[in-house]
């Protein structure tokens, strides 16, 4: 049976009684969320965010190496396909799952169940939204990848004729990072249409 | 209003699929799944919360180790460097990289010693039975600093930046590799294990114990 009449509370997992209204939980007496057209434009809000964050992400060097005083730029793609041209076809495919692939499942996923909360999209009812979005919840912070290895390299490869430091593309792209998950937390399960008369 | 109360104590939504279900009592040492997605719901291991203690305090001793010493030494062309986390960081802000700085401050030293810290006041206060409502505050800052930890994240980013330096400089582990990798296995397999639910029902139990 899919709860419609019940919530989890978020932090302790005891069962409440839903309503569109704010929820306090009964055990920990916490916040669970907000009133239900405030979580809705809180996600929107966050969202629109990290989509622009994104944008300006990948299109500026997230990694700059300074060579002999020459500076050349890498961003996120760049990075990808230099590694795959490289032969590192492991890493590279890690990279680009990472900071490619999984934002914008990311963004896809939270726009899918934000604009099927106003209006129910033909065949939503087959897809199972609360699985997928567990799923993205986990995956999300792996695209902080990029950013470790950016600030790694930064860290290590820093001597007289070589220098590599991080480039705008990395704020931004931690940023978007941040906003996601901000988001993604941000949408309650409320605003997840689930299947109506399943058993 | 009490006895709706205590029906609700019996049911349990699963994470994943949202599916409600019933609690049953489990035999030690057993789990129950989601009858739907079969993800794991909660665990009956009564040592759990003793258990997570006892590692929290050797991860804390691992987390001085992997954070004071380098983790990899790199050499190119004869000069040295060696990373640390907190180097690591010192540099960025350096570079006036604040906002990821700050970032990385929060994902790599603040939200793993709250975990740990949460987990090692959690149990003097259950011991002791005092500060009932601070301890229901600390398992909610527990719960919510467990996303925020991204260590394990990190030692992976180690290993691909590795496969990046390895054309042109000379790389080596440093002496808190082990270290690092071990924290990494004890906070999967330990701190971040041990469900939310679990954790309340050890608040309960140890509380309502006189």
């Amino acid at each position: 049976m899919k709860s419609d009449k019940y919530i989890s509370c978020k932090y302790c997992e005891s069962v409440n009684i839903n309503s569109k209204d704010i929820i306090y939980c009964r055990n920990c007496k916490n916040k669970i969320v907000q009133k239900e057209e405030h979580s809705l434009s809180t996600a929107w809000a966050l969202l629109i965010t990290a989509m622009i964050l994104y944008i300006i992400a990948n299109s500026y060097p997230i990694l700059e190496i300074t060579k002999f005083g020459q500076t050349s730029g890498n961003t996120i793609i760049g990075g990808a396909i230099a590694l795959w041209e490289e032969g590192s076809y492991p890493i590279a495919i890690i990279i680009f799952l990472a900071s490619v692939f999984v934002p914008i499942l990311k963004f896809i996923l939270i726009l899918y169940i934000l604009i099927n909360y106003k209006k129910p999209i033909k065949g939503s009812k087959k897809i199972d939204q609360a699985k997928l979005y567990h799923i993205t919840e986990i995956i999300g912070p792996w695209s902080m990848v990029d950013v470790f290895v950016v600030s790694i390299l930064a860290a290590v490869v820093h001597m007289g004729s070589v220098k590599i430091t991080a480039g705008i593309g990395a704020t931004a792209f931690v940023l978007m990072v941040f906003f996601t998950m901000l988001s993604a937390m941000a949408i309650d399960i409320r605003l997840i249409k689930e299947p109506k008369g399943g058993d | 209003m009490n006895k709706l109360e205590s029906n609700l104590d019996d049911l349990i939504i699963c994470r994943k699929c949202n599916t409600l279900q019933k609690k049953l009592k489990l035999p030690k040492g057993s789990k129950a799944r989601c009858i739907e997605c079969n993800h794991l719901l909660y665990k009956n291991f009564d040592e759990a919360f003793n258990i997570g203690v006892a590692f929290s305090i050797t991860s804390l001793i691992l987390y001085i180790v992997a954070s004071i010493f380098p983790i990899i030494n790199v050499s190119i062309g004869g000069i040295k460097n060696s990373l640390t986390i907190f180097g690591m960081i010192y540099t960025l802000f350096n570079e006036n990289y604040f906002v990821v700085g700050a970032i990385l401050i929060v994902v790599l030293i603040i939200a793993p010693l709250s975990v740990i810290f949460s987990y090692i006041i959690l149990a003097i206060l259950t011991k002791l039975k005092i500060f009932k409502n601070l301890a229901r505050h600390i398992i909610s800052f527990l719960v919510i600093s467990k996303d925020w930890e991204m260590i394990d994240i990190f030692a992976v980013s180690i290993l691909v930046a590795l496969v990046k330096l390895f054309g042109y400089a000379e790389v080596e582990f440093g002496i808190s590799a082990i270290a690092l990798a071990l924290f990494v296995l004890v906070d999967i397999f330990m701190l971040k294990n041990i469900k939310a639910v679990e954790l309340w029902s050890y608040y309960i139990k140890a509380y309502s114990e006189k």
